[in-house]
């Protein structure tokens, strides 16, 4: 029994660490949005849904070998860019942005598919290029990021654009981008801040970075969210005011509870605690993450663990800095917290990718 | 592809990049958690505060104001409630059908239901009531009551307005109420620790404030404070259910002093001519009467009255907003001679037996200049006593002239001239008692020795207000102690004053009125009609206050054409006599003669007060 049992356990490929964590936070999750949301049960449940397809979809994904995602990447990046083209053609437009592609089960987010593709193709397009990475190489993977960026950023999705940026480019320093390299755009990136201000964004994403320079300039306009936000964090205290207690999310004062502001609802209810409790699971995470790509099995699965477990990382701290007014307010959801289906699916997938990526080695090495 | 030894440069090179990177994240993980940290901790309390802030609201209660008794504990004002119909706007679906259906019962007006009908989203948006109609009558209230049923939606709500039962008698006295400004608003909320700002004012929070009398004197006593009703709101502002309720604390009830049968006497002896009464209880310096005439309707004025009514009032030649009785000033003419007489004997410049020969008129000797006395001929050889009784000017005059001006001033200061004898009056008057400096001072002259002289008989500059007449009356009455005077009964923060006299004796205070009775008992007294019309002793001085100067009386017939010119009739008088209770002061704008005309009114203001104990 024990010996079928173990004979079982080498067979699978499973990262119990990473297993158990992204479980009780997709728990804790549901437990929050339930509150979140007003008590509404079709959105608690519709999210449980999505959570246990999530997790099987994770399990799947990190039984196969990370040759078969290497090999595919391109594939799949092109698959992603065309739901992406798609999108914009047929999408379903939502507040002014076409983001959405309606699959009649399930309305899809197309920028949340190719966040995931992009990382695995770069590492896979860099893993065998010798160090430093060349110019070319360098100038080849920044076309692609910045294509794919600038797909998602005419949707507009701002947010998510900016992530698959931050995303790609961790994949290239990781791989060895050249320091002179990075000196030089970024100096570059310096010098044309002005010329992205008033050529790339806009007005209202203008607004939003005044606002978060003095959100008190207009605290019932453009700086309500900021404000009620901070109130509604300040006035947890540190124990909070206990589960559904939370007046500010309760009585609407609190923007996008069940998304961009979920944290805001947990740490009024929850208080410090809670939010410590919550960014500890994250911490651990980001640590097994850490570990877990220095001890992959080659170059192609450091990189990809790296950039994906970073891309998490990114994302976890855009939507915290958000939602405490340290950055502007973007679009971001609160991975594995958040309402949204393609964001915690998209997660779900690149944590299955991590644990092929960390469990699968070399027949060699066995 | 890259070799073994390039894999394992690429593992470091690796390695140190992703620390890099953790590191970086790490550091910003931290920045986060002390920014909630301070967030949640450091700031809690503001942010706890702003929480409260936001989702709640209060909505005040008004209270009762304080009812308003005489010193019999009859009310003089109250509060009459009035009944309003009121909608709640986020139960009615259609409001349209139910105004027309409520109109099948209650008439409505135009205006009330164009009015509805414009706020009536905004209100039910925000759950707040509405008006829909004012003041109902009571047949319209049992039409309603009787379908209730039909408008769940809809009920009548009570509110006061302020009553007072004897609209022109108290006018100057009580005074009025009304509704008052944001400025003064804030500042009430303020005292009241009700912070304005997250208050909602409903229609039925109409706010009234004390504007004149004592509704304004007492009207933090009056008023009470607000209670609240705590309401939970959420961001739009709608009230969703309520917290918490602080009751109204009504205001405290006024027992005041005043006396409603002396004050109507009063009222009606005036009879609408330009005048003021006001009586005095001796010993305790409560005011009894206090009217000034003509008066005003005060409910009218409270609760609303046309403008071209109020222009009316406002416009009257007689002022009849003008409060007489603390704000006219008036010279105290003869009236004076009592405070005149004491003054010498006092200084020791006359004692009662000192005389003069009085040819009807005083030389002053500086610039041979005349002072006429009011009877020709004079009063011959005369003594103080007589002096009073028979009012002769140029006892006076001569005293006058002997006197030190600042010493007579500083002695009649005592009596109340100059000076606020009121501690609750509504803007009393100081009147004026002049000295060389006051005149060098306004009307850049220096100070004759005809001046003082003027003094002597209470007229030139000197003057005072009927109130100031009434304490000078009581002074004399009491021998030179007296409170100050007050509306209200009890007051512990009475405030005595005492005449620290050197050389009078109560002889002296027991002759002064004995020649004040003699003003109207002796055969000679100016006042001798008024001896039938009581049935105790009254001490009493008249006084004609010249608004025209004339050398004869032939003059005086020809000014005396022009209602204006005619002398102000004024008279002070205390009763009953030995024992003193009520002292009284009227004043009457061309009456002519004191002790005619002034005279029968404060003896009827008397009457009332000592013949109804």
């Amino acid at each position: 029994m024990n010996r079928l049992f173990n004979s079982f356990k080498s067979r699978i490929y499973f990262d119990q660490y990473l297993f158990i964590s992204i479980t009780l936070l997709s728990i804790m999750g549901l437990v929050f949005l339930y509150s979140a949301s007003q008590g509404n049960i079709e959105t608690t449940v519709k999210q449980s849904l999505f959570v246990v397809l999530g997790l099987i979809l994770m399990f799947l994904l990190s039984q196969i070998d990370p040759d078969f995602y290497k090999n595919n990447s391109l594939l799949f990046l092109i698959f992603s860019i065309v739901l992406i083209l798609i999108t914009m053609i047929f999408g379903k437009e939502v507040n002014g942005a076409k983001r959405w592609l309606d699959l009649g089960f399930f309305t899809l987010q197309s920028s949340e598919i190719v966040k995931i593709a992009l990382p695995v193709f770069l590492a896979a397009y860099l893993y065998d290029k010798p160090l430093p990475i060349s110019l070319l190489n360098t100038l080849i993977s920044m076309m692609v990021i910045l294509i794919i960026v600038n797909l998602v950023r005419i949707q507009p999705d701002l947010g998510t654009s900016l992530v698959i940026f931050i995303a790609g480019i961790y994949v290239l320093f990781l791989a060895g981008l050249s320091w002179r390299f990075i000196g030089i755009s970024f100096g570059t990136f310096i010098l044309s801040l002005p010329f992205i201000w008033n050529n790339f964004l806009e007005p209202f994403q203008r607004q939003r970075i005044l606002t978060l320079l003095d959100p008190n300039a207009d605290p019932y306009g453009s700086g309500w969210n900021i404000t009620q936000s901070k109130i509604a964090i300040g006035s947890g205290g540190i124990k909070g005011k206990g589960y559904g207690e939370g007046s500010q999310a309760h009585l609407d004062f609190l923007p996008e509870t069940e998304t961009d502001f979920i944290f805001s609802v947990i740490a009024e209810e929850f208080g410090f605690i809670g939010a410590c409790i919550l960014i500890s699971t994250f911490f651990f995470i980001m640590l097994r993450c850490f570990f877990l790509a220095i001890n992959a099995r080659d170059r192609f699965c450091r990189l990809t663990i790296g950039g994906l477990s970073l891309l998490f990382i990114s994302t976890i701290f855009i939507n915290l800095a958000m939602v405490v007014g340290i950055i502007p307010v973007v679009g971001m959801p609160l991975p594995f917290i958040s309402k949204g289906g393609s964001s915690l699916l998209s997660f779900y997938i690149a944590f299955g990718i991590i644990i092929s990526m960390a469990t699968h080695k070399k027949l060699m090495q066995k | 592809m890259i070799d073994l030894n390039e894999t394992i440069i690429e593992k470091k090179n690796f390695f140190n990049r992703l620390v890099f990177v953790y590191l970086f994240f790490g550091m910003l993980f931290l920045f986060f958690l002390y920014r909630t940290f301070s967030l949640q901790v450091s700031s809690f309390t503001d942010y706890e505060i702003a929480s409260l802030e936001n989702k709640t609201r209060e909505i005040l209660i008004q209270p009762r104001r304080g009812i308003i008794y005489d010193r019999n504990r009859k009310i003089i004002v109250n509060n009459r409630p009035s009944y309003n119909l009121i909608l709640k706007p986020s139960q009615i679906d259609n409001i349209d059908e139910h105004i027309e259906m409520i109109g099948n019962y209650i008439e409505l007006s135009e205006e009330d239901t164009l009015y509805t009908k414009e706020n009536f989203k905004r209100k039910a948006k925000l759950n707040r009531e509405l008006v829909l109609k004012k003041n109902l009558s009571m047949e319209e209230i049992a039409k309603f009551e009787s379908r209730r049923y039909k408008f769940p939606a809809t009920f009548v709500d009570e509110r006061y307005s302020r009553e007072n039962l004897y609209s022109e008698i108290f006018s100057h006295a009580v005074g009025y109420v009304g509704s008052l400004g944001d400025d003064s608003l804030e500042e009430i909320l303020n005292d009241q620790n009700l912070r304005s700002k997250e208050t909602i004012f409903k229609y039925s929070n109409g706010y009234i404030v004390g504007k004149t009398g004592l509704e304004n004197t007492y009207d933090k006593k009056l008023r009470g404070y607000f209670g609240k009703k705590i309401y939970e709101v959420d961001a739009s502002g709608k009230l969703l259910n309520e917290l918490k309720e602080i009751p109204a604390k009504n205001g405290e009830d006024l027992y005041t002093s005043l006396d409603i049968s002396s004050q109507i006497i009063a009222y009606e002896q005036l009879d609408k001519r330009r005048g003021a009464v006001v009586a005095i209880e001796i010993e305790t310096g409560a005011i009894v009467t206090y009217v000034s005439s003509p008066s005003f309707p005060i409910n009218k004025i409270t609760n609303g009255m046309s403008q071209a009514d109020f222009n009316q009032l406002l416009n009257d030649k007689d002022k009849p907003f003008f409060d007489r009785a603390g704000q006219g000033r008036y010279s105290p003419a003869s009236t004076i001679k009592p405070a005149i007489g004491l003054y010498g004997l006092e200084n020791k410049i006359i004692d009662w037996e000192y005389t003069i020969d009085d040819p009807g008129f005083f030389v002053l000797p500086e610039d041979n200049r005349i002072y006429r006395g009011w009877k020709k001929g004079g009063h011959g050889n005369i003594n103080l006593m007589d002096a009073i009784i028979e009012s002769s000017n140029t006892f006076f005059f001569s005293l006058a002239y002997n006197s030190e001006i600042d010493e007579l001033v500083n002695h009649l200061s005592h009596f109340g001239f100059g000076k606020n004898v009121c501690i609750d009056c509504f803007i009393p008057d100081d009147g004026l008692l002049p000295n060389p400096e006051w005149k060098m001072n306004t009307l850049n002259f220096g100070w004759f020795k005809g001046d003082t002289v003027n003094m002597g008989v209470g007229q030139g500059y000197l003057s005072a207000t009927p109130i100031q007449l009434a304490y000078y009356s009581a002074f004399l009455a009491k021998k030179g102690t007296l409170n100050k005077f007050s509306f209200i009964q009890d007051i512990n923060t009475t405030q005595e004053d005492t005449f620290m006299s050197n050389n009078l004796v109560d002889d002296d205070w027991k002759n002064i009125h004995k020649s004040m009775i003699g003003v109207i008992e002796n055969p000679k007294g100016t006042a001798g009609r008024l001896r039938d019309l009581k049935n105790y002793a009254v001490a009493a001085k008249s006084g004609t206050v010249e608004l025209v100067s004339t050398e004869t009386k032939e003059d005086y017939q020809i000014i005396r054409e022009v209602e204006g010119q005619r002398d102000h009739a004024i008279i002070i008088a205390f009763a009953p006599m030995p024992n003193p209770k009520y002292a009284v002061s009227v004043v009457i704008e061309n009456g002519e003669s004191g002790g005619a005309v002034a005279g029968p009114v404060a003896i009827s203001v008397l009457n009332s007060l000592i013949n109804n104990e």
